[in-house]
């Protein structure tokens, strides 16, 4: 059974024109054990899912789906406080910018101790068990690579650098030894050193703990570095999802192709100094988004049929939803 | 660090200062008529007088010996006469002085006590009836001139229904010395026989003008709460607390609350000088014997002596209280302590 099993997911914010959906009949399944990347540009909704998942959206967001289950159980149905349980004990969370996720008026010791859930510590008496709690913290500083617990403790969030933060979240949420952990763009903005180390420590969580990861981010070349399985998404709707290997080797929706030639990378057969592929035009603004397939008015493929929004369809256990997918050149 | 920032303050504070001791200085020649006689406040004074003045104010130096003369005297409190009532200056603002300070104080403290927990109500029941109503009525408080709610408050209160005294400070039955210049203080030290009775009258009399301070003062503590209350509450360190399966209460009391008002007690410091601008209106409107009221007397009566020293009092008085809260807030705030890392 997936763990976490998302199916036509639609999220509609209300603007000044209306309704708006940010989020078009989205699909996600993460299985127990993998890492599944979520690529989009960005504005492309993939923090939305992120949100949705978590259950931090405002209360003047809809948020309808046909099926947002945790190993089975709706999230969409169950109180606030289940809710709560599972975020603090199944799913933990990181996000892009570690810094401004801590807050900034407690040392990192006072906030890593308070996720710590009082059913894992031992001992009867309060300094009994806040005495546990340090040596929580301590040994899950040293898990995540920071080795100087001692100054870490005790510092505040602006006295931090940014991988030294995001390691801290990262120790954060595996506090409760969570099963999934979502990846919110956690390298963003990193230098290539420190994103190694990120990406490397997240593997390897990956393969000791057989923690499931969900990793959200438009970094092609880290995601294809780690991740088993790829979704990707244009402007809230999901437009390919399958094996990692599969996709880079043969997409079978334009715009999963033109991103990865975007990413020059992956060519190399690219001579020097020839111009790099982009898709024309731009992301659309969510006041102007285009009916049908959001990808039409930038896809060099489009036609008539675009204005509908194309049906799931598959091959194996690759899913597009396309009109005109890349595979019909073949034929 | 802790340490740094209270001598940067206090450099702040001496600075100020000094730039206001001149203005108040320059004063003396910018103001009509006579310099002396605007420093000293002595008029038709006898020519072997006038030369003995002259020799002991130093006009006979430079300006700056001038200044320094007045910079000492201005530390012994001879801060010359005032026109209208030849009474020593320094005496006159130790008297009214403490009166504004009284009503403002009470105002402020009342404005807090409605303003900030009202704010932080309206910030995390945002986008709900209570936080629309409740800016509704902010609204309203905050627009409603000082001058013209005293008076609404006066025949309200005082006239129609007869609740509160019209105007004054303490009923003039009561015959209390003036020690400290704030009522209660006063009250509590002298050997009055109904101290009781006297405490309540002067309660009474307070209550109107405070209200009308308040009303204005808490409607923008509220806003300014409020928006605070709301943008710390939209910020992601919030988010990712909630991701960490704390409870809303315990994300509101142990990381809502400090980050809301550490950036906005300095803030609260500056309204001081707002609510000290509107106290001498409402002073005025109420005879209330403070320091407004006493300088909006100096200015139609061209008693530039007075107004030379009323500006500076007010003006020091405002700056001690802006500097002060400005270093408590950075002294609460922790985050400022310790080593910082060097950002690009």
């Amino acid at each position: 059974m997936a763990l976490l099993d998302i199916k036509n997911l639609t999220l509609e914010i209300n603007g000044s024109t209306g309704w708006i959906k940010a989020l078009d009949k989205v699909n996600l399944r993460i299985e127990e054990g993998e890492i599944r990347a979520l690529v989009g540009e960005s504005g492309s909704g993939k923090s939305l899912i992120v949100r949705a998942v978590v259950g931090a959206i405002p209360e003047n967001w809809r948020l309808t789906a046909d099926r947002l289950t945790w190993k089975g159980r709706d999230l969409l149905k169950i109180s606030q406080s289940e809710r709560r349980k599972i975020m603090r004990s199944e799913i933990a969370v990181i996000f892009q910018n570690p810094v401004a996720s801590l807050d900034p008026s407690s040392t990192l010791g006072e906030q890593l101790i308070e996720s710590i859930p009082g059913h894992i510590l031992k001992g009867k008496w309060f300094w009994q068990r806040s005495k546990h709690k340090q040596q929580i913290a301590i040994k899950l500083l040293h898990k995540v690579g920071i080795k100087d617990h001692k100054k870490y403790l005790k510092a505040y969030p602006n006295q931090i650098a940014d991988d030294i933060g995001q390691k801290f979240l990262i120790a954060c949420a595996l506090v409760s030894s969570p099963q999934l952990l979502i990846a919110d763009d956690p390298t963003r903005g990193m230098e290539i050193t420190t994103k190694i180390q990120i990406l490397k420590l997240l593997s390897q969580l990956n393969k000791t703990r057989n923690l499931s990861i969900l990793f959200v981010s438009h970094d092609l070349l880290a995601i294809s570095s780690m991740a088993n399985k790829m979704t990707v998404l244009y402007c809230g709707q999901t437009v390919e999802d399958g094996k990692m290997e599969q996709l880079r080797k043969r997409p079978l929706h334009p715009y999963t192709k033109a991103l990865l030639d975007s990413a020059p990378s992956f060519r190399k057969d690219l001579p020097p100094k020839s111009p790099l592929s982009t898709l024309d035009g731009t992301i659309p603004t969510l006041q102007h988004l285009p009916i049908g397939c959001r990808l039409g008015p930038r896809c060099p493929r489009a036609q008539r049929e675009c204005v509908k929004v194309p049906e799931l369809r598959y091959v194996q256990d690759h899913f597009y939803s396309c009109h005109f997918p890349l595979i019909r050149e073949k034929e | 660090m802790m340490l740094i920032q209270i001598i940067r303050k206090f450099n702040l504070l001496i600075l100020t200062l000094f730039v206001l001791s001149i203005l108040s200085f320059s004063l003396v020649y910018l103001f009509p008529g006579d310099p002396l006689v605007n420093l000293t406040g002595l008029k038709d004074v006898s020519p072997e007088t006038r030369q003995y003045l002259l020799e002991l104010h130093g006009f006979d130096g430079s300006y700056i010996y001038q200044y320094w003369l007045y910079l000492n005297n201005l530390v012994e409190g001879q801060w010359g006469l005032s026109f209208s009532s030849d009474k020593p200056l320094w005496e006159e603002i130790s008297q009214t002085l403490p009166a504004s300070m009284e009503l403002s104080a009470y105002a402020l403290l009342l404005s807090l006590i409605i303003g900030v927990p009202a704010g932080f109500l309206a910030g995390f029941q945002h986008y709900k009836q209570s936080d629309y109503s409740l800016l509704a009525a902010s609204v309203i408080g905050y627009s409603m001139p000082v001058f013209w709610l005293s008076l609404i408050m006066i025949l309200v209160f005082s006239l129609q229904l007869g609740w509160f005294p019209l105007s004054g400070r303490i009923s003039l039955l009561f015959d209390i010395p003036h020690q400290t210049g704030f009522t209660f203080i006063d009250i509590f030290l002298s050997d009055f026989e109904f101290k009781d009775a006297a405490a309540m009258s002067a309660l009474q009399h307070l209550i109107l003008p405070t209200l009308s301070l308040t009303i204005v003062t808490a409607s923008i503590i509220f806003r300014i709460t409020r928006r605070s209350v709301i943008d710390v509450m939209a910020s992601q360190y919030i988010l990712t607390a909630y991701t960490r399966g704390l409870s809303s209460l315990q994300v509101v009391f142990r990381h809502g609350v400090r980050n809301a008002l550490i950036p906005i007690i300095p803030i609260f410091g500056m309204q001081f000088a707002v609510l000290l601008t509107n106290a001498m209106i409402v002073e005025v409107i109420f005879s209330w014997p403070g320091i407004g009221n006493w300088l909006i007397q100096a200015i139609y009566q061209r008693d530039y002596p007075a107004i030379r020293a009323g500006m500076l009092a007010v003006s020091t008085i405002v700056i001690i209280v802006t500097v002060c809260t400005d270093l408590f807030a950075k002294l609460l705030n922790p985050a400022l302590t310790g080593e910082r890392r060097a950002q690009i």
